[in-house]
């Protein structure tokens, strides 16, 4: 048999072992999964299958929310917002899912000491950046980090609390001003980085949410010359696994007769740099 | 005594019967993080024109009910990086790789055909003049006798590796095609490729396809198939390569008793990374507990 390189990557059945409501429309689901559990790096995502019928056919992609590895479990967070989602809603606990994983490329914590790290989440972009955050506390310490959440409404900001429980530096914004800073949470941002004036060089920048809302992130941090900032992508999957090459975004590639080049959101990403992005 | 799973496409010799769809297997190196490819009867690899081609602007894919339409626009590397970097990885395994050739014209059919021609390791081409997503040559070959038979016989020329021509469903007499293929010096032939189609969100009225139209795959098309192969199989006299919508064994058996040789997991790689491995059990499984001694005992026997 030739090498084949070790992977933890693989098909599990993973039983539910609980799942609730967090907030309007918006599950947690914990699942046994050792393998997954002990492999997965923060960004990287699952691919869950929602349904044993061929219809809807295809398995849907969830970030990973949080590793327990001594249990053997994670937690994804997910919205209800079509037929596949209300049917992992629907899912009881004790129940087996298939999940492929884990998948994608993940965030990169830098590897320099006495860096600040901030962390900008929208809606349920907060989910892998949970996650991120647990990694970044465990190499870096809490103290370096600052979450800067946002939604719609008080009620759209999610993780607030378990952001919180970590001791990391925690602000959030409202489009309606319901709560925290009124506006969105891309304004919070430039204050943010407004306040560390000078010091921009040492900050690394963290981003996950609604597509519009990392572009103008991925602005702000290019005008303020931060030393880093990854964002992580959504794009219609298919195979969740980089051999359909349906999910790509343009990348830049200067080798290129173009200047960019397709990259698979589900391989070469989910998380990307922000300055490689094509943002239309 | 085990039942014997081998079969011949061309002078391709398969352990078992089962291949993958091109496009839904990339090059291989992906799937190996789940099983040895060596298991599989042999790869079929994503179409691979002369130089890169860049695909389509995205979206690219959209669920439908029970499959998928597709308009990757063949985004593929070119056929240095297949030579350089993606062959040298699947030789590595014990598995006849069968190369899918795309061109905008003839000459890139035939350029990129003979240069495969010695490539160690490849033991076929698959001949795509069927893909409905790309507006040059493709499937403007591919949707009349005369276009299709151009193609195969210009490749024909160029090389003396197996030559299967893949087939569109997308015309009115598939038969036809398929005979103007097998005249022109095609060994094999596989069917089906997708059918064209589109989906619109009616909230935006929007097509959800960046490209309009797409490919469509998976169970919802596997009637049509099953037809189709029915059909091409019994009346040209080479081997047939069956494949739409099959998701388990039972589907396989489907398409060998309809007339198909071998069969191609497509879209079910996507759903069960392990598809094609399950389907190969499964079809052993089959002949042992219906008796059968061999694959070929079983192909063409519907009634
Ligand atoms: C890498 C990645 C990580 C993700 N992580 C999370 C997460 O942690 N939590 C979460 O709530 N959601 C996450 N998503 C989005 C989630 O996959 C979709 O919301 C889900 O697939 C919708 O399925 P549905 O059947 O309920 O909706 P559908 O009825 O299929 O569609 C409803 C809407 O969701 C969009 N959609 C459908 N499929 C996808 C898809 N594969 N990716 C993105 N959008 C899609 C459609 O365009 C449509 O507008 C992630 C997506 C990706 C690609
Ligand atoms: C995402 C995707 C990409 C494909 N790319 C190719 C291709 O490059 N060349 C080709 O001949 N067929 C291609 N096909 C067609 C498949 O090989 C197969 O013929 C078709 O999907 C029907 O089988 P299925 O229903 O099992 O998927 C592609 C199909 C899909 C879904
Ligand atoms: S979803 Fe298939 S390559 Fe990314």
């Amino acid at each position: 048999m030739p090498k084949i390189p070790y992977s933890m990557k693989g098909i599990y059945d993973c039983e539910l072992i609980e799942q609730s409501e967090v907030s309007e429309g918006v599950w947690l689901a914990r699942l046994m999964g050792p393998q997954i559990a002990r492999s997965v790096t923060a960004g990287q995502f699952v691919n869950v299958q929602v349904s044993k019928c061929t219809d809807p056919l295809l398995r849907r992609p969830f970030s990973v929310h949080a590793a327990y590895p001594d249990e053997g479990a994670f937690s994804l967070l997910y919205v209800v917002i079509g037929r596949g989602t209300r049917l992992f809603q629907r899912i009881c606990a004790g129940e087996k899912i298939s999940v492929v994983g884990p998948l994608g490329t993940g965030f990169d914590l830098g590897d320099q000491p006495h860096t600040e790290h901030i962390v900008v989440a929208g809606g349920c972009g907060a989910a892998p950046l949970h996650f991120l955050c647990d990694a970044l506390c465990e190499k870096w310490g809490c103290e370096h980090i600052t979450v800067l959440a946002g939604g719609r409404s008080k009620e759209a900001v999610l993780c607030e609390d378990e952001f919180r429980s970590h001791g990391v530096d925690i602000e959030v914004a409202t489009d309606d001003a319901s709560y925290g800073y009124g506006g969105f949470v891309t304004g919070l941002l430039s204050e943010v980085i407004g306040q560390r004036k000078g010091n921009e060089s040492n900050i690394r920048i963290y981003s996950c949410g609604p597509h519009a809302m990392m572009r103008e992130v991925a602005r702000i941090c290019h005008e303020s010359k931060v030393a880093n900032c990854q964002v992580s992508l959504e794009n219609n999957m298919a195979c969740g696994i980089g051999v359909c090459t349906g999910c790509v975004q343009k990348i830049k590639a200067p080798h290129t007769q173009q200047g960019w080049e397709y990259k698979r959101v589900c391989k070469d990403g989910p998380v990307f740099n922000a300055e490689d992005v094509i943002w239309e | 005594m085990g039942v014997d799973l081998s079969v011949e496409v061309g002078r391709i010799r398969m352990k078992n019967p089962v291949t993958v769809g091109s496009g839904t297997f990339g090059f291989g190196r992906e799937m190996a993080d789940f099983y040895d490819l060596s298991q599989l009867g042999a790869i079929t690899v994503k179409g691979t024109s002369l130089e890169p081609w860049q695909g389509n602007d995205y979206p690219r894919t959209v669920e439908t009910p029970s499959g998928m339409l597709n308009a990757i626009g063949l985004q593929n590397d070119g056929i240095d990086s297949l030579i350089n970097e993606k062959m040298p990885f699947l030789r590595q395994y014990d598995v006849p790789v069968i190369v899918n050739v795309v061109g905008h014209s003839l000459e890139e059919y035939i350029e990129v055909a003979s240069r495969l021609d010695k490539v160690e390791g490849i033991a076929g081409l698959e001949i795509n003049v069927s893909c409905p997503n790309v507006k040059e040559g493709c499937m403007v070959f591919g949707t009349t006798p005369q276009g299709t038979a151009e193609v195969v016989r210009g490749v024909r020329a160029a090389t003396g590796l197996t030559l299967i021509t893949k087939l569109s469903p997308n015309v009115t007499d598939i038969v036809s095609i398929a005979q103007a293929a097998v005249d022109a010096g095609s060994d094999a032939l596989s069917l089906i490729n997708t059918l064209m189609g589109t989906a619109i969100d009616p909230w935006a009225r929007k097509f959800r396809l960046a490209n309009v139209t797409g490919g469509l795959s998976g169970p919802a098309v596997k009637p049509v198939a099953l037809r189709m192969v029915y059909e091409v199989a019994r009346s040209v006299d080479v081997p047939v390569i069956g494949m739409g919508g099959i998701m388990t064994a039972g589907d396989a058996i489907e398409f060998i008793v309809a007339g198909a040789s071998a069969i191609a997991v497509g879209t079910a790689n996507f759903v069960n990374p392990m598809a094609a491995v399950e389907i190969i059990d499964g079809i052993e499984e089959y002949l042992t507990k219906m008796g059968f001694a061999s694959v070929d005992d079983i192909v063409g026997t519907v009634s």
